[in-house]
């Protein structure tokens, strides 16, 4: 599968279109059912090079060094793919087993809430954030190993601000908004969506949690027929 | 709840509440619970369920029972307290289980 088009310091959105836009981030994206902006795309870029029209907007956007003294060549370079609803991994990103485990639960709390509920991706940005929110709670990317390997130090509560910056970071990696406006959108969610925890009961800090709430999930029928 | 005449037993089995009780209890749950929470864990419920329910087992004691429900549906609602963000669905979406298009299977 080609390579998902990748967000990264100094990109930003191409210029305003009807069709959303979704940037991943280096680790891996859910791509909704949506059409991806190629047919526009296309027609700017006819051929394997850049219209020079575009070469000055895209010296502007701070790429790197090496970029910007080379010519971007759209087919190496970029890809522009339809998305149909599954789950793109940056397999060059991700460093171990733990590493896309995590990605991969982030990805799979998306696509459950997609699934679950009418969740308005692209209109409703309190929508987003809550879907951010919950998949950091429960991925396990706020644990305090993975927190202090990214030299954040905090222990009491510490969990509930990294869920904050990172539903932040992951909505400003997806959506052309400002900051504040995405620290507004997690702040009116955060406390009904950081203690959703479908679908495990429990925030999964390791196997034994996953396991308990695994047996919870087969124990259901006789739960709710005898409470 | 179930009707106690009818075949009722415990939400869970007793085995399952020793085992919450237990790991609710340890170290690293505490670790865990501090880290999310802010506070220390609060294990005593899970210690009254469980003897309630090898009360239940031992007597078929109607208060264990009636107990047992309560708690187990405090806890359900202590998990549906907060107003939903969206709206839920009666089912997946229609396109959800549509096999991908024949060129991206190709690939």
């Amino acid at each position: 599968m080609p390579a998902a088009p990748r967000a990264g310091p100094g990109t930003q959105a191409l210029e305003p279109s009807p069709l959303p836009i979704v940037k991943p981030t280096s680790e891996g994206v859910r791509l909704p059912s949506r059409g991806c902006v190629c047919g526009w795309w296309r027609s700017l870029t006819a051929g394997r090079r850049l219209l020079p029209s575009l070469t000055r907007w895209f010296w502007t956007l701070s790429l790197s060094s090496n970029l910007a003294s080379s010519a971007v060549n759209t087919d190496r370079h970029f890809s522009c793919e339809d998305c149909h609803g599954h789950i793109v991994l940056c397999q060059n990103n991700i460093r171990s087993e733990a590493h896309m485990s995590r990605v991969v639960t982030h990805e799979l709390i998306h696509a459950f809430d997609h699934c679950r509920a009418h969740v308005h991706w692209f209109s409703n940005v309190r929508h987003l954030a809550c879907s951010e929110v919950r998949a950091a709670n429960l991925s396990g990317d706020c644990s305090l190993v993975n927190e202090l390997f990214r030299l954040r130090f905090g222990l009491k509560q510490h969990h509930q601000t990294c869920v904050r910056d990172r539903a932040i970071l992951s909505i400003l990696a997806v959506r052309n908004i400002s900051k504040e406006v995405a620290q507004k959108a997690v702040a009116e969610v955060f406390e009904s969506c950081f203690n959703d925890l479908e679908p495990f009961g429990r925030i999964p800090h390791n196997k034994t949690y996953a396991r308990y709430a695994h047996r919870d999930f087969q124990n259901r029928d006789r739960y709710y027929s005898n409470i | 709840m179930a009707d106690g005449g009818g075949g009722w037993q415990p939400p869970r089995p007793c085995e399952a509440y020793r085992a919450e009780w237990k790991l609710c209890r340890s170290a690293r749950h505490f670790l865990h619970h501090y880290y999310v929470h802010g506070e220390r864990p609060s294990c005593e419920q899970w210690r009254r369920d469980l003897a309630r329910c090898r009360d239940w087992e031992e007597r078929r004691s109607a208060e264990a029972q009636r107990s047992l429900c309560e708690s187990e549906r405090a806890r359900v609602q202590a998990a549906q307290k907060h107003a939903l963000v969206w709206t839920p669905r009666q089912s997946p979406p229609a396109d959800w289980h549509l096999p991908l298009p024949q060129e991206e299977k190709d690939e």
